[in-house]
């Protein structure tokens, strides 16, 4: 009752803090809501209110080319009060939002995939955190913290891709596939965790009697993932009755990216600067970019799907189109399930101080460039690299560990001996 | 595939598990390891293969949709079409016998075409009864529709009337019509027999007169010079160029601007509206055919002169003020005044109403005492001297605070001949309906050659640059432009002028949006060269471990190979 009480206690605490920020601070959730570093055109929800006010108008929420969202969650947030008189009662549910999330992360970190999955057993399976320890570090994560309060419709992305992942550890498949349909449906990109997901999925199975051929149980899931995307499609077409008008502003959005405004990727800058002729290039280049991965990592780490969907979100959080803080948080919250692998790391004080130096600068030079005047774009650009570049070394270190643990795990003897790259 | 991995492992686990006795410094791969890196540079160059590649030579493939260049670069050879003007001219001889009349068309034609030295010009003799001509000349306005669409458009009606007591014939040109009265003793009506009489000579010269200007200015246009036309003087010749060299470039609208400009405060108003309507808006009906004009206006008070400007000085002599000739082109204070270079998207036309300071009054040009001027292809310049009021108290005469439609007559006279002159219409004969036929075959005959040009232009620019896109916009714009110019080539064959202008204007707008396309020459200033600037930051650092990757893949399987063949 010990574990349950130190639950209780942790998601209290990131309650009332979230709460307490909320009403001592009234104007921090509209200032968050502004930042292009919590907000972007796919995500806000400044731009989520605008769809919101036409849609409640009977006015199509894609005229006018602001909103760029998922039409399902319109009528979601229709059944909430007025988030502009009534701010409260939309925060609590972000809050709820925000501790379901946590409940997702204690689930998969209680099942102990991250260190002991079908093929592989982890060297230092003592060396870990419990889920509530977990949780906490995603609950007061302060890019966690900033992305609830800023209302970001990204949460709900987090949501589905948590609630998939510990679905899929828990061995329930069915609702795995829903929930990243789900995910899929708001965002598009979450896709690209199908293969590693589904066997994730294979392996719970596989450990029981009888495990299914992996060929039937791949294409009855991609089936189960098509049909579930299949029907909110078709449900947002009931809401929004122009199916192709809906389609071009959502995922024609997130697959051409048409606005460029300043987020802390990498697309934005490299866009604005192409020849126009080369655009369509380099789009097939980034989304094939962002793509390639899946298969390289999936292959490499077989053994360790969990694994796969942390790396893959942490390539999503750095090389997506519209990126955010709130896909950096969602890496950083799966990254303590591996704690087993933080003695093998070997740059977190690099990429740990080059994270936060971006992160206490970014706002800085973004306000010199926008607001000041005497900075220019290639300043707040300069932040995001570095931001990028924090991220890309904790994510190759955290490989690095990866593999080097899976080596150990093969070569028992020379656990403890210095590597030397080739 | 991931099964096999999955199945793999644990047998290389198990095989590892009695190698490490050996123990060299490296432990070697294991066989499973080796192929789970196979199996990863094959993930990744298979993306590269099967997606990377076809997404590269669809997004960077030059889209180049045909063009007939063949029959574009006829026509602007010429080869396509030989512009014709076959005017027709009816005869009408309401007291004449059928049988002289006949006799008299033939022989008159006869001397036409013997005058006649410059083939695509000619005029078509036919006779009318003079009841049809005078019913077409009553139902114009809807006959004219009617004629364009099957018939070709009368250039002329001749009507030759009897009248006694007339030594020679002569002939009246009304001004307002298309009609030329010929008057002729009556006992110069040929005999049937004879084959040349003084009245069809005489007939004959008058159109060959009445025409010669149009016939060298289309000459000129279609060769470049007149030097096609031995009978053209030197002097008209000397005017055609001048004329042409003054008038405005053809656009398909013009904005007129008419502007009050005074150093005073009055006059501050004036009946433009009325006046624009009562003198400008007829001619601008009648140029419809030929462009679209829109009109603006404004008032301008304490306009001064540029400072650099001559002053106007005290001619005793002609009790008023002069303005040098040599100083008018100064006179528009460019600089200050506000003179709109261009509203929207075609040429603007100029005209400035000038009311001098009462105490400069009156204006006038020194040497020729005129007060007013064109400035070539931009616009005209009126003085107006309106008569002073001296009843001011405050001593001084002053201008009148408003100027009348009235007052404004003589400017706006002046005004719709310069707009005429800056349209390029010529300055004969001295009716004005054939002066607007003749404008209509002039554009139709250099709006023509100038669509016929640009597809000349726009096939040797596209061949020339092999690596500009050409976009599907453009070959429709071509293939509007070709039929087109054919169709006006057509109308003109068969003497329907304003539909042959119609088209030849479909055709100008649709040519120079073709050669003009935006998206056709971003690319025209990018060296292949420059792509690697484009490719290689991005590419080569991605690139660089996948090819290393693959190679030494490759060199491992290759080794492999030639072992296991050493082997067997």
């Amino acid at each position: 009752m010990a574990v349950d009480r130190r639950k209780i206690a942790v998601f209290g605490a990131a309650f009332v803090l979230r709460l307490l920020l909320t009403c001592l601070f009234p104007s921090l959730p509209d200032l968050l809501t502004g930042r292009v570093e919590v907000s972007t055109p796919v995500n806000s929800f400044k731009r989520l209110q605008e769809g919101l006010f036409l849609y409640t108008r009977n006015v199509s929420p894609y005229d006018g080319g602001v909103f760029h969202q998922a039409p399902l969650l319109l009528p979601l947030f229709a059944l909430l009060p007025d988030a502009k008189s009534w701010p409260l009662p939309t925060a609590i549910f972000y809050f709820v939002v925000d501790l379901l999330n946590a409940h997702a992360l204690v689930t998969i970190s209680a099942s102990g995939q991250s260190v002991k999955s079908r093929l592989h057993s982890a060297v230092r399976k003592h060396v870990r955190w419990d889920g509530v320890s977990v949780a906490a570090w995603f609950l007061f994560n302060p890019l966690t913290i900033a992305t609830c309060l800023a209302r970001s419709t990204s949460v709900f992305t987090t949501s589905g891709i948590l609630f998939a992942i510990s679905n899929a550890v828990g061995g329930n498949s069915i609702n795995a596939m829903l929930a990243l349909g789900f995910a899929s449906y708001l965002s598009l990109y979450p896709a690209l965790l199908f293969i590693p997901l589904v066997l994730l999925c294979y392996d719970r199975r596989s450990e029981g009697p009888n495990p299914p051929n992996v060929g039937s149980f791949i294409a009855q899931h991609a089936a189960l993932l098509l049909a579930s995307v299949a029907g909110l499609l078709g449900l947002s077409c009931l809401i929004t009755g122009n199916f192709w008008e809906f389609i071009s502003a959502t995922y024609g959005f997130h697959l051409l990216v048409p606005d460029l405004t300043p987020n802390v990727g990498l697309w934005w800058y490299f866009f604005i600067e192409m020849f126009d002729s080369f655009r369509e290039f380099f789009l097939g280049v980034f989304w094939l970019h962002l793509a390639s991965y899946v298969g390289g990592l999936t292959t490499r780490f077989r053994r360790q799907p969990l694994f796969v969907i942390t790396a893959l979100l942490g390539v999503f959080a750095i090389f997506k189109p519209y990126p955010s803080i709130s896909d950096a948080s969602l890496f950083f919250a799966l990254l303590p399930l591996y704690r087993h692998l933080f003695p093998l790391m070997r740059y977190t004080f690099f990429a740990g101080s080059a994270i936060l130096y971006s992160s206490l600068l970014g706002p800085a030079f973004y306000h010199l460039w926008i607001y000041a005047g005497s900075g220019n774009a290639n300043f707040f650009y300069a932040i995001t690299l570095v931001w990028s570049l924090g991220l890309s070394i904790l994510l190759a270190d955290t490989v690095f560990a990866a593999l080097r643990d899976e080596w150990e795990q093969e070569h028992p003897e020379r656990v403890g001996t210095e590597v030397r790259q080739v | 595939m991931t099964t096999k991995t999955g199945e793999d492992s644990p047998q290389a686990s198990a095989s590892q598990l009695d190698q490490p006795s050996v123990k060299p410094p490296p432990p070697p791969e294991s066989p499973a390891a080796l192929q789970t890196r196979f199996r990863v540079i094959t993930a990744f160059w298979a993306v590269i293969i099967f997606l990377g590649f076809p997404i590269w030579w669809k997004t960077t493939s030059i889209y180049r949709a045909s063009l007939p260049i063949e029959e574009m670069v006829d026509w602007a050879d010429g080869k396509a079409c030989r512009p014709v003007f076959p005017l027709e001219i009816h005869l009408a001889t309401p007291s004449m016998q059928s049988l002289e009349a006949q006799n008299l068309l033939r022989t008159t034609q006869h001397t036409l075409d013997d005058l006649n030295e410059f083939a695509a010009h000619h005029l078509r003799l036919k006779l009318t009864d003079g009841s049809t001509a005078a019913h077409n000349g009553e139902e114009s306005a809807e006959g004219l529709k009617y004629l364009a669409e099957d018939t070709a458009d009368t250039a002329l009606t001749v009507r030759l009337l009897p009248q006694e007591g007339l030594a020679a014939p002569r002939s009246e040109l009304h001004a307002a019509t298309t009609q030329l009265d010929i008057f002729y003793p009556p006992n110069q009506v040929p005999v049937p027999s004879s084959s040349n009489s003084p009245l069809s000579a005489f007939i004959a010269a008058e159109l060959q007169r009445l025409y010669s200007e149009e016939k060298a200015t289309i000459a000129y246009i279609l060769s470049g010079n007149t030097a096609g036309l031995d009978s053209t003087s030197p002097q008209l010749a000397e005017e055609i160029d001048r004329r042409l060299r003054r008038s405005m470039k053809y656009a398909e609208t013009y904005h007129l601007s008419f502007s009050l400009f005074t150093p005073g405060s009055e006059p501050s108003s004036w009946d433009i509206e009325a006046a624009v309507n009562e003198y400008v808006s007829p001619l601008l009906q009648a140029f419809s055919p030929i462009s679209n004009f829109t009109v603006d206006t404004q008032v301008q008070l304490y306009a001064n002169f540029a400072p650099t400007a001559p002053k106007p000085e005290y001619d005793e002599t002609e009790a008023a003020w002069t303005l040098k000739k040599e100083g008018l082109s100064a006179f528009v204070n460019a600089a200050e005044w506000p003179l709109n270079p261009s509203i929207g998207s075609g040429p603007t036309i100029n005209f400035i109403l000038y009311v001098p300071d009462p105490s400069q009054s009156p204006l006038i040009v020194k040497e020729n005492r005129a007060s007013s001027w064109i400035v070539p292809q931009w616009g005209g310049v009126f003085l107006l001297n309106p008569p002073l009021s001296h009843t001011d108290n405050q001593g001084g005469p002053s201008n009148p605070a408003h100027l009348s439609q009235d007052s404004l007559r003589p400017a706006f006279m002046t005004f719709s001949h310069q707009l005429l002159t800056l349209l390029g219409t010529p300055s004969t004969p001295a009716s004005l309906p054939l002066r607007l036929q003749t404008s209509i075959r002039i554009r139709a005959a250099s709006l023509l050659l100038s669509a016929s040009s640009t597809m000349g232009s726009l096939a040797r620019l596209t061949e020339s640059l092999p690596s500009i896109p050409i976009p599907a916009t453009v070959a429709t714009s071509v293939a509007t432009t070709l039929s087109h110019l054919s169709s006006s080539c057509a109308h003109l064959r068969e003497g329907r002028f304003g539909a042959a202008l119609a088209s030849a204007r479909v055709a100008e707008t649709e040519a120079e949006r073709s050669f003009f396309e935006k998206s056709m020459v971003g690319q025209v200033y990018f060296p292949d060269e420059h792509k690697v600037a484009v490719y290689l930051p991005l590419l080569g650092p991605i690139g660089v471990p996948l090819v290393v990757g693959l190679l030494k893949e490759l060199k491992r399987i290759a080794a492999r190979r030639k072992a296991k063949g050493a082997a067997s």
